[in-house]
């Protein structure tokens, strides 16, 4: 037993060790030329009105035109952004939901919470209605966060500390992804489906690689719960969010922390997170209302998204890079750009 | 109806943990070790790169993008 404990810290100070042998430049040098780009300001264009409480998660379709929600009044709802129509509005078994997904086909959308389940709809019956497809059980704890992987798989994260790949056709678990020492409260997908992401009030995020179900990095550096986490858009860096107040940068392909977006002003934790299509940009929703914009490159706010009334607890850029959707416990959603 | 709350928490601490968990541990890290990695001289530029190269493509940070927006109405009036 001790000398397992020995043996974790030795493995541990190696690999610090090895991190620095491959830093031999920093983000700041390789952005020393770049100039800070001017003020952003993103104006609200629509308002999506029609959750009676707080929403606690949202996630674009594909089509960069419909989004779903899932709010604490026990509804998921699939909104037209362009239109702001309800496209569908599903009633949930269990209100307290705490995420929401969209198939990349846009047949299925996910959700899930203090359930413990990650519930499956199809959007595309035969007569119409949208029904429970699936119920995928077995997690211990609630459902923070899920992604699809397809139609037929699933990946999600829990308070049981675990994340898990499902096959949605047979409900039952493919792969558990076990290491965090904390409640897994975030997961983002690769763009090449191959790896995913975990953020955990174990303070660190983990890179798994799906198919081989390992752990094949962790990172460190923050202060407290890691909220939200993302990938960079080429796949080659992580983003998170923390109850710290900070968002960090790490390099995938070097294994390096690379920048912390902070300021002294900024004291609420970051509840949500967005890269631009280009990825200089990143949109951080907080517990304060707001959400700042940072340039990626020059670790500097570069502006605000005010327009909420409570904590923006969602936000997500669509994938053509044209809008950006918040949702908040005021129980709008608002689409900004 | 109360809130949802979640009660953010660490996992049974180390000193809680049993051998087979401390063994997975041991092999994960063991793995997490032996990762390629790259010089981060080069994979900075890269990213940097990349970064510059999208950004005239970036509808947040290039206002003609934005020319015409699906989102803001071009009529006068929007029949409800």
């Amino acid at each position: 037993m001790e000398e397992l404990r020995k043996e974790m810290e030795n493995l541990k100070d190696q690999i610090t060790a090895v991190r620095k042998t491959f830093q031999d430049s920093t983000l700041q040098e390789a952005a020393a030329g770049v100039t800070v780009v001017g003020r952003v300001q993103l104006k609200t264009r629509k308002t999506l009105r029609g959750h009676l409480a707080k929403i606690y998660a949202m996630h674009w379709g594909t089509d960069s035109t419909l989004c779903v929600s899932a709010s604490q009044d026990g509804k998921l709802i699939v909104w037209d952004t362009i239109t702001t129509n309800k496209v569908n509005a599903i009633p949930l078994k269990s209100s307290w939901v705490m995420t929401c997904a969209y198939a990349p086909s846009g047949n299925l959308v996910a959700c899930g919470g203090l359930d413990n389940m990650c519930s499956i709809y199809n959007l595309k019956g035969k007569d119409g209605n949208v029904k429970v497809m699936r119920e995928l059980a077995a997690h211990t704890g609630y459902l923070s966060c899920c992604r699809f992987l397809s139609d037929t798989e699933i990946i999600t994260s829990s308070g049981d500390c675990t994340c898990v790949l499902w096959d949605i056709e047979t409900g039952t678990q493919k792969m558990v992804f076990a290491g965090h020492q904390g409640d897994a409260m975030s997961l983002g997908v690769s763009p090449d489906f191959k790896f995913f992401i975990s953020g955990a009030c174990d303070f660190t995020a983990k890179l798994w690689d799906i198919r081989e179900a390992e752990c094949r990095q962790t990172f460190g550096g923050h202060e407290s719960d890691i909220n939200a986490i993302g990938f960079f858009p080429n796949g080659n860096a992580v983003i998170t969010g923390s109850d710290d107040a900070t968002c960090k940068l790490y390099d995938l392909r070097a294994d390096q922390e690379l920048l912390t977006y902070q300021d002294p002003s900024i004291m609420c934790g970051v509840t949500s997170l967005a890269p631009s299509k280009s990825g200089r940009l990143l949109l951080a929703g907080h517990d304060d209302f707001n959400v700042n914009i940072w340039d990626m490159l020059k670790a500097e706010r570069v502006g605000v998204l005010a327009g909420h009334d409570n904590r923006v607890s969602c936000i997500g850029v669509s994938s053509d890079g044209m809008a950006c959707c918040t949702g908040s416990w005021d129980s709008f959603l608002k689409i900004w750009n | 109806m109360g809130e949802v709350e979640r009660a953010s928490h660490r996992a049974a601490d180390m000193d809680e943990w049993d051998v087979p968990q401390m063994k997975k541990e041991v092999e994960s890290l063991k793995y997490q070790l032996a990762f390629k990695r790259e010089k981060s001289s080069k994979t900075v530029t890269d990213l940097v790169k990349w970064i510059e190269d999208g950004v005239p493509e970036d509808p947040f940070l290039n206002p003609e993008l934005m020319k015409s927006n699906p989102w803001v109405e071009k009529g006068k009036c929007v029949l409800l």
